[in-house]
């Protein structure tokens, strides 16, 4: 069910890789303003720990990710440690996958900061790719308030290192920024690609860089002049072949929207517990909205839906329902959620509720469906609320899609949502103005 | 109590009264149990689920008069494992022996443990023609909607009276069935009741048994019915079945009925009906309404062909006489089969109007009986 991804056969700078600066860092910084300027490390704080993320400030002391802890608090003894808030993490994300799909929904999510794009749809509404990355970068700057590179090339390959030119960087101690964003245009890809060393490429890991050292070959440019056969010979037939492509410039990987998912899932930790079922029902309705529409744009339906929350003392339940017929839909989806909250034993507030469909189907291979006499499909005589209601809040939920697709997520919305004056997502129209 | 019978007997009124018995831990504390009454040489065994009580009159030879509650289920499997001949049965307040031959059972009754009974319906019952209001049954009862929990409603079979006389009408909102039985009034003008169709499936079986020669043409044995409010009364005689009314809104069919047919086949009943279950043997799971049978209408007859990715692909032509546009229409084959075996007449006549439209299934020269059927969408 992957969506259809560019090939590298046809040429246009269609893809774009964005990858936050710091991202983990950068996040507790925007929380806690104090830190800022100060050398920050994300990651395990106890014995076998390791650094997930570190502030610029910090790596100018040589602390790079994945590094032990231990080190790195030895190489900046006044670098502030933090334990790492991951929910925080994923809502930063989250918020940042609006923002990406309010591009094209051709995203495909890396990890939590990190993000191919395709967007050889969007130049109409959108302008060049050039034009999208700059202005990608100050979205996610405006809405975000955090900073991220954005590489533009024909491949993967080439963006994500392009992205990776875009970083800021340590001269001498020193913390030069960076450009934000590269472009790689094609006729500057060879050159581009042949400067890497091997490490760059995918699949190149340290022992394969020193049995290619060996034979002298240290940059892409080193690797793109030995033959095909040489390479197999020396790497096997797989790794030999794969690596020989990427340093020619032939990256095959598309860009796939949405993995072979088996489920598809929302959750939302609240700010304070809520007791109040309304407000929670208005909220559930809110992660199944997210979902439905992830599915939609994905181009997938779900037959099983699934609440799990978390109660103020931590226990978590989880509840399924399985549905008549497949579903995209969020009245759909939260009609079965709020059943299956109110199943729930009431009392203790609620700290988190996330909604996970699974059962997806590609809307093509959606089976027949039996079709039904009466319109409102409950056999209720029309006008009771039955299903032509629900059909109704399918045409609402299509119309509100459509708008968002293309003037933003936030460019539309249920009123009890605008009432709360959340100010996630972007505020308007990320399409040119 | 105690009394002495036949096992054949015994075994007939229990099983008949136990069909009213919940076996599914519905229906109340007592309604897995049985309740027997003996009365001189009159026995009276009662099954009920709150919904639905089944009442069975017999004659034994009675020694003691009194009543008992014991398990439905195991009482109905106990006798029926007897071989044919005497039973003796006795029972106090804690147990029901029950002995045949040299085989006895001890049989530990519930303690307190009650059935429950519907009020009796009020009013001078009607007469019905039995052996006519089974076969409208056969003919209906099949659309009505069996799982209770989508729409309650569907689970009956709507009685109402007509100009001419009475119409049976259920649907499960896939497809719909009626028909009208002239000249019987079973209620008054203009007035209708929603009746569960379990209740009446079991009228149909109980007329069937008891009239083993097929068709109207069997002697018609009384049907008294009458109906209150929230109860209705079916009595056969020996068997007396009450049931629950359903309440409506029962959908307004009416409206569904096309005012004309452009597309009209006509083919052999059996030929169709053999053919189609030919062709459903590659759908594994006949309850599955995904893998359609696909029809299509053209002169040469009606193409039937079901493919699935699984199992293959099964394809048979069925000859008959076809008027309209050639189009192909999809359908769940048991659902048609059902309503192709509904029909008395040899020739069936099959109407659709397009690929999304119901279509309609009836006997050829036979005015009285419709069955409505929505086609099935394929990707």
């Amino acid at each position: 069910m992957s969506a259809p991804g560019r090939r590298p056969g046809d040429l246009p700078l269609d893809v774009l890789h964005l990858d936050m600066d710091c991202f983990f860092a950068a996040v507790e910084v925007l929380r806690d303003p104090s830190l800022a300027g100060h050398p920050v490390l994300v990651g395990g704080t106890g014995p076998r720990g390791v650094v997930a993320s570190a502030s610029y400030e910090a790596r100018v002391h040589g602390i790079r990710s994945a590094m032990p802890m231990s080190r790195a608090r030895a190489l900046c003894p006044s670098a502030i440690v933090l334990p790492g808030r991951f929910d925080a993490y994923r809502e930063a994300s989250a918020r940042l996958q609006v923002i990406l799909r309010s591009v094209t929904p051709l995203v495909e999510p890396v990890s939590l900061d990190e993000a191919y794009l395709d967007v050889s749809g969007a130049h109409r509404l959108s302008g060049t790719s050039p034009d999208i990355a700059w202005r990608l970068r100050r979205t996610v700057r405006a809405e975000l308030g955090l900073d991220c590179a954005v590489g533009v090339g024909r491949t993967k390959l080439v963006a994500k290192l392009a992205s990776k030119a875009a970083k800021p960087r340590i001269e001498h101690g020193a913390v030069v920024a960076g450009a934000g964003v590269v472009v790689v245009a094609a006729e500057e890809e060879r050159e581009f690609l042949h400067a890497h060393p091997v490490r760059a490429l995918p699949g190149v890991g340290p022992r394969t860089a020193d049995r290619l050292g060996r034979f002298g070959v240290s940059s892409v440019g080193d690797l793109a002049a030995v033959s095909r056969d040489s390479l197999v010979r020396l790497l096997g037939s797989s790794s030999g072949r794969a690596l020989h492509d990427l340093a020619s410039g032939r990256d095959e990987r598309c860009v796939v929207a949405e993995r072979p998912a088996r489920s598809i899932g929302h959750e939302e930790t609240f700010p304070t517990d809520i007791r109040d079922p309304v407000e929670l029902a208005r909220r559930a309705r809110e992660a199944a909205a997210r979902v439905a529409t992830r599915c939609r744009s994905a181009g997938v339906l779900a037959r099983t839906v699934t609440v799990k929350a978390r109660f103020s003392d931590f226990t978590t339940v989880t509840r399924s329902h399985t549905l008549a017929a497949h579903a995209d839909t969020a009245a759909a989806f939260g009609d079965v959620v709020c059943d299956l909250l109110a199943s729930l034993p009431s009392g203790g507030g609620l700290r988190l509720v996330g909604v996970h469909v699974s059962g997806l189907l590609a809307a093509a291979e959606l089976p027949a469906r039996q079709l039904e006499l009466f319109a409102d499909g409950s056999g209720q005589a029309p006008g009771s609320d039955g299903h032509a209601h629900r059909d109704r809040r399918d045409d609402v939920e299509a119309a509100t899609e459509a708008i968002r697709r293309r003037y933003g997520e936030t460019a539309i919305g249920p009123l009890a949502r605008a009432s709360r004056g959340t100010s996630s997502g972007p505020a308007g129209p990320v399409g040119p103005a | 109590m105690k009394f002495r019978t036949e096992r054949d007997g015994l075994l007939d009124a229990l099983a008949t009264a136990g069909r009213a018995a919940s076996t599914r831990g519905t229906g109340g504390p007592g309604a897995a149990n049985l309740q027997l009454v003996l009365h001189g040489n009159h026995l009276v065994v009662t099954g009920s689920d709150q919904d639905l009580v089944i009442e069975v009159r017999t004659s034994v030879a009675g020694d003691s008069d009194g009543s008992v509650l014991a398990p439905a289920r195991l009482l109905v499997d106990i006798v029926r494992s007897f071989d044919p001949g005497a039973i003796t049965l006795t029972s106090d307040d804690d147990e029901v022996r029950l002995t045949s031959g040299k085989a006895e059972f001890v049989v530990r009754v519930p303690v307190s443990a009650e059935i429950a009974r519907l009020s009796a319906a009020e009013g001078e019952g009607i007469t019905l023609p039995a052996a006519l209001f089974a076969e409208g049954l056969r003919q209906v009862v099949r659309a009505a909607l069996t799982d209770d929990t989508r729409a309650p409603q569907l689970t009956g079979v709507l009685m109402v009276a007509t100009e001419t006389g009475l119409r049976l009408v259920a649907t499960d909102s896939y497809r719909l069935a009626f028909r009208d039985l002239a000249g019987v009034s079973a209620l008054s003008a203009g007035s209708e009741v929603l009746v569960p169709a379990r209740a009446l499936a079991e009228i149909q079986r109980l007329v069937g048994t008891s009239a083993p020669t097929d068709g109207p043409a069997a002697d018609d044995e009384p049907l008294v019915f009458h109906h209150g409010e929230l109860d209705a009364v079916f009595d056969l005689g020996a068997v007396q079945l009450t049931t629950r009314l359903l309440r409506g809104p029962f959908p307004d069919y009416e409206r569904l009925l096309p005012p004309s047919y452009p597309n009209s086949f006509s083919a052999s009943r059996d030929e169709l009906a053999a053919a189609l279950r030919r062709v459903r043997l590659m759908v594994r799971d006949t309850k599955d309404a995904t893998t359609p049978v696909r029809i299509s209408f053209g002169e040469q007859g009606a193409e039937l062909t079901v493919l699935t990715a699984e199992t293959g692909r099964a394809a048979e032509r069925v000859d008959g006489a076809y008027s309209g546009e050639e189009l192909t229409v999809a359908f769940n084959p048991t659902y048609l089969l059902e309503g192709i075996e509904a029909i008395r007449a040899d020739t069936i006549l099959l109407d659709v109007i397009d690929s999304t439209k119901p279509a309609t299934v009836r006997g050829s020269g036979e005015d009285d009986y419709r069955y409505l059927l929505m086609p099935v969408r394929v990707p």
